[in-house]
């Protein structure tokens, strides 16, 4: 991050500028805060497809860049624990900026935001439903056995 | 001579509709007042209609307040203006098929320096979850923000730093946009492509919304955007050719041409190739973020100098406040007026006539806005429920020389000091999407 702030002053007419610029680097950021519970990305695939995918994918998958197979993300909305570990741990973002950014995305008539579910076993039940979907769900529910852990976040 | 009084005056005085723009504000600031009263307690997603009918939407209510001597800036000046940014936009989209849509936005702007109507009017064609086109009315892509810069709640001040947003051009295009995202290992990208053009009645050049008969032909263009992990890097380049005749400087341009003084009225012609080269960088993690942008614009026109702006931000995320602080910088080189009148000023009494006509040329091009500012912003923005925020700004503005373009003196014909070209912007927000 530091390399970033150097790449950019360096860059900048110091002469009138390069003083303030300065300014933002006292702006530390903190450690990432995380919440508990061991999440569970979960895909209707077909019964002879077997994929994993890193915590790199799934974050692309959850912003709407493809990741080569064809997944379509759903969520739970906001109100649920396992939204708010999936979007510390796993996106690195918080609620309101991930709403923001879907707003971008909206707006600028890129991407829609995934669709959202109430409850983990709604969401279960529309994935076990719609072959190429694909969500989260916290470690402690019950899994139907069509669906297939595609990535685990074990803290 | 009185060519250049209208130099710096905004251009819209009539509002949408034919109604006198004060009575057109008054209507429209009651329209989102009470539509953001009435659904405070309504769902914040959008509305589906029907399966195919999809409408969505935004409202800014911003309010803000100039502390400067008699100058204004984006509008603002020294008592509380509510007019300027606040607007609020419709966005249906039609759903024809699983991959072809069609979209449109109206947006109804009560700002002296915009008009109320169609923004956007696009097909979008989905070929699979990577590739897209779009065909229509589009946004210019300048910028990481340029195509959300009406959706307020897309970022975090209450006005993207105006070295860069409100010195655009043109805030539109006609055309098509290809537009291909995927992932590769841990890298992700989206590649977009245009190509268009833009005629319209008006240019922005340094934050003033300049009459003009503006043509931007052959104009293509592409950005790219690359993430890995935390970092986000977005590279830009557009280019067009532009046949543009600027409303204030034509009178003046004829009679230089008839006059016979041709190289004069060369330096100020807007035609010819333009350029704009675009670096953004950012990083963001749960707990805060970095981010900087610069443009370079370059063209072959004589009044229009070279332009170099950047911005600087951190910000820090504490629960669902942000708080931000922005750098924000514009040089440019100011082009030198053609010397062949000068001998008229230097001794008037050779051709009492003429002197007039160089002094009126003189005055002019000194006048032509060139969009030298420094900044520095101070804001937060508190999410204080979902899809809604509330912000408040504060932004040190200075010119670095007269005319610049931002400030806007209450006498149109007062001679500018960059000196007391200062002022303190203070500004507050409420914005929505649904």
């Amino acid at each position: 991050m530091m390399t970033f702030l150097i790449f950019l002053t360096s860059r900048m007419p110091v002469r009138r500028c390069g003083g303030l610029a300065l300014l933002l680097a006292s702006v530390l950021l903190a450690p990432v805060a995380s919440a508990d519970g061991t999440l569970l990305v979960i895909a209707n695939l077909g019964a002879d497809q077997k994929i994993t995918l890193s915590r790199e994918q799934v974050r692309n998958l959850f912003m709407g860049i493809p990741v080569g197979e064809s997944l379509t993300p759903v969520v739970l909305t906001a109100d649920n624990k396992a939204r708010a570990g999936f979007n510390t741990r796993v996106i690195g973002m918080a609620e309101a900026r991930i709403q923001s950014y879907w707003a971008q995305m909206k707006f600028t008539g890129r991407k829609t935001p995934p669709a959202e579910f109430r409850s983990e076993a709604e969401l279960i039940e529309f994935v076990q439903k719609t072959p190429g979907s694909i969500g989260y769900v916290s470690a402690s529910t019950k899994l139907p056995d069509n669906l297939q852990v595609v990535y685990e976040d074990a803290r | 001579m009185k060519i250049t009084s209208s130099c710096v005056q905004r251009v819209s005085k009539v509002g949408p509709l034919g109604l006198p723009e004060a009575c057109h504000r008054t209507r429209l600031a009651s329209l989102i007042v009470a539509l953001g009263c009435g659904v405070v307690s309504v769902a914040s997603e959008s509305l589906e209609v029907t399966d195919d009918l999809e409408v969505s939407g935004f409202v800014r209510v911003i309010g803000g307040y100039l502390n400067s001597d008699d100058n204004s800036v984006d509008g603002y000046r020294d008592g509380i203006s509510l007019h300027q940014q606040s607007l609020i936009a419709i966005q249906p989209t039609y759903h024809v098929t699983d991959q072809l849509s069609g979209t449109v936005q109206w947006l109804g702007h009560s700002g002296s320096g915009r008009e109320s109507g169609i923004e956007w009017a696009y097909l979008t064609y989905d070929l699979d979850d990577q590739w897209q086109i779009k065909a229509g009315k589009l946004r210019m892509p300048f910028f990481y923000y340029s195509d959300s810069i009406d959706v307020g709640y897309s970022y975090p001040w209450i006005s993207p730093p105006m070295q860069l947003y409100n010195n655009k051009l043109f805030p539109t295009f006609e055309g098509g946009n290809v537009s291909y995202s995927s992932s590769f290992g841990s890298y992700s990208l989206r590649l977009e492509g245009l190509y268009g053009y833009y005629n319209n009645d008006y240019v922005m050049i340094g934050g003033t919304r300049l009459d003009a008969e503006a043509h931007f032909d052959d104009m293509y263009g592409f950005n790219l955007n690359l993430g890995r992990g935390n970092y986000n890097l977005r590279l830009a380049y557009h280019t067009g050719f532009s046949q543009t005749s600027l409303g204030f400087l034509k009178p003046l341009k004829t009679a230089l041409e008839q006059a016979g003084f041709s190289e004069s009225a060369e330096t100020l012609a807007a035609t010819g190739p333009m350029s704009v080269y675009s670096v953004g960088l950012n990083y963001e993690n749960f707990s805060g973020f970095m981010r900087g942008e610069w443009v370079r614009t370059v063209t072959e026109l004589d009044f229009s100098p070279t332009q170099t702006s950047y911005y600087l931000m951190a910000g820090k995320y504490v629960g669902d406040w942000t708080l931000h602080l922005t750098f924000a910088c514009a040089e440019n080189t100011r082009t030198r007026p053609s010397d062949e009148l000068q001998p008229f000023v230097e001794d008037p009494t050779i051709n009492p006539g003429l002197a007039q006509l160089a002094a009126g040329y003189y005055y002019t091009y000194d006048r032509i806005p060139t969009g030298g500012l420094n900044s520095v912003t101070l804001g937060t923005r508190w999410d204080f429920r979902a899809n809604m925020a509330l912000k408040l700004d504060v932004s040190y503005l200075k010119e670095t020389s007269p005319y610049s373009g931002f400030f806007i003196s209450r006498d149109a014909d007062a001679q500018q000091n960059a000196d007391t070209q200062t002022g303190t912007l203070y500004q507050v927000g409420w914005e929505w999407v649904f």
